[in-house]
């Protein structure tokens, strides 16, 4: 009965995936004959496999690990609004980046991201700290104290770029518009061992996780470790979304949106949703990027952007229609 | 005979406040007791605290002869069932869903419901004369049909305590009646010790074996209902005049215009 749904559920969504995974790989600015690649030709295996393929691959990867964290957040505190950026996980990262390039550091090449991913776990810890009081962590103070983190570090990323040159600025602002150029296999590789890990941990959580639906008092008295909980989920979902944000800066709105349209198909508890969020996300961001490298040949188009534009319609005409 | 759980001097303060002073009361099983007193006594907390959703700062809980503080928090839960006051699943959810996932104390780290634990799901839906509601969602019903469905949350772990916060609030008369019954019932066949908070003198006294009255943190009377039931009790401990009426056995309050 519990899974009787849920493994022609995964299995959509798996095909879904691979169905974008292929579009993705076969289109693009340059029109690369597959035969040829099967053929020999360098070029064009260097085209699908140097580019096309980790790209697609690390869109796939991004997306799923983005609405993992944003299904565990809102999960976790019990609100629909939460995601990594609410919650100042993504403004702490983009902090660390905006910093690191205002001291000329982006000429460094691999130390943006990893300030960036320093960033992201500095304002976890800032956001759990500020919402703790007396041993427990108080759901509305947490999404509070991330709001304001946020306005704050907003300040600090405009004063930054104030103070950064014109020359490091153009590849801040890309990187803050979300971009996934530059795709390598070591990201691809790095981001998937994250996501695995934190897939584990978080299905390992997930019975107790999905009690908090229900309120804290009520899963301390189904024997939930509530606190334990909410800092094991915090921690994974910041450390994910630190990673993914670290790799291809900020792309907006999937950790909102694909749990919110994965419930609105499958109104079920956070075991079912987890899996369908991670595969919906990499579905999402994988069309984003296809339409944002496509759309106009010269110049790539933030992928943030088209995440919404995509997603946005989708969303509200399933709320629309859904009661 | 021992007693299924006890709560021995339990006192509790929030900030300062307190809310629990020195409570102390045993429970045997088989037992449907009333607890009753005016908002703000400290019922919820006494309820929570033999619930473990809150560990008392003096004095302790006892279950089955054991601290509850030693009893793994899982295999408590097994034991014992607790309703809050207003209960709502954050998303969207099923009915049979929400039913089902009271079950969870018994479940592995990755398992999932089997059929057995839906059957038993569906049996307590029934118990709470909600099978209809089965596959509706909460946020379509009635605030008392959400009663129904979460009472029948409580009853799906098949527990030995089951403490319920208000659990008649909001539901129409019939209903009251009926689950009036029903915890009388379960009582019976089950040998469940029921503890339940409820503003409601009369049905409470209908129905239940015992009743306890709260006053500003502390317990101030337990005693059978018609012993509670007296007019210059009433007087003393609600402040209003009243007159009783005998019937059967009961007793039932009217009070005077």
């Amino acid at each position: 009965m519990g899974t009787s749904r849920f493994l022609p559920a995964v299995a959509a969504l798996s095909a879904l995936l691979i169905l974008s995974l292929l579009i993705a790989v076969a289109a693009g600015s340059t029109s690369v004959p597959l035969r040829a690649a099967i053929d020999g030709d360098a070029t064009a295996r260097a085209i699908l496999f140097q580019l096309r393929v980790p790209r697609a691959l690390l869109a796939a990867l991004i997306g799923a690990t983005l609405a993992v964290a944003g299904l565990t957040f809102q999960t976790l505190l019990r609100n629909p609004l939460a995601d990594p950026f609410i919650l100042g996980v993504s403004g702490g990262a983009a902090c660390g980046a905006a910093i690191a390039t205002a001291l000329g550091l982006s000429r460094i090449p691999g130390l943006v991201p990893l300030v960036a991913f320093g960033g992201a776990l500095a304002a976890t810890g800032a956001v759990f700290l500020l919402a703790r009081r007396r041993e427990y962590t108080d759901p509305t103070r947490l999404l509070l104290s991330g709001l304001v983190l946020n306005a704050f570090f907003s300040a600090v990323i405009l004063i930054s770029f104030a103070l950064s040159r014109q020359s490091d600025l153009t590849a801040a602002l890309r990187w803050m518009m979300g971009t996934l150029f530059g795709a390598s296999w070591s990201d691809v590789a790095l981001l998937a061992v994250l996501l695995a890990a934190a897939m584990i941990v978080l299905a390992a959580l997930a019975n107790d996780l999905r009690m908090l639906a229900f309120g804290e008092d009520d899963a301390k008295s189904r024997g939930v470790d509530v606190e334990r909980v909410k800092l094991i989920g915090f921690l994974t979902g910041s450390i994910i979304t630190g990673a993914a944000v670290a790799v291809s800066g900020i792309i907006g709105f999937v950790g909102l949106l694909v749990p919110h349209l994965i419930r609105l198909i499958w109104r079920r508890d956070f075991r079912f949703l987890l899996p369908l969020c991670a595969l919906g996300g990499g579905v999402l961001v994988v069309l984003a990027d296809l339409v944002s490298r496509v759309v106009l040949a010269s110049s790539e188009l933030p992928i943030g952007a088209f995440t919404a534009v995509l997603g946005v319609p989708f969303f509200l005409s399933l709320l629309r229609r859904s009661r | 005979m021992r007693p299924m759980l006890e709560a021995r001097g339990l006192s509790y303060a929030y900030d300062g406040t307190e809310a629990l002073r020195g409570v102390s009361a045993a429970f045997e099983r088989a037992q449907l007791v009333a607890l009753t007193g005016p908002n703000g006594s400290g019922k919820s907390t006494l309820l929570k605290m033999l619930a473990r959703v809150l560990a008392p700062q003096i004095g302790e809980v006892i279950f089955d002869g054991r601290r509850l503080r030693d009893w793994p928090p899982k295999e408590y839960a097994k034991n014992a069932a607790y309703l809050p006051q207003d209960p709502d699943p954050t998303f969207p959810m099923r009915a049979l869903d929400v039913v089902v996932s009271g079950r969870a104390p018994f479940l592995g780290r990755f398992a999932w419901e089997s059929t057995a634990d839906y059957d038993e799901a569906s049996r307590a839906l029934e118990l709470c004369d909600a099978a209809h509601l089965a596959d509706r969602y909460l946020d379509e019903m009635s605030g008392g049909e959400r009663k129904r469905v979460f009472l029948a949350r409580v009853l799906a772990a098949g527990p030995r305590v089951i403490l319920l916060d208000e659990p008649l609030a909001s539901l129409d008369v019939s209903h009251v009646q009926q689950f009036s019954a029903l915890l009388r019932d379960i009582v019976d066949r089950t040998g469940a010790t029921v503890l339940y908070a409820t503003h409601d003198l009369n049905w409470a006294a209908a129905y239940s074996d015992r009743m306890l009255v709260m006053q500003r943190g502390s317990l101030i009377v337990d005693d059978v209902p018609a012993a509670v039931l007296q007019p210059e009790r009433v007087r003393e401990l609600f402040g209003f005049d009243a007159d009783v009426i005998d019937a059967n056995g009961r007793r039932w309050l009217v009070p005077r215009r």
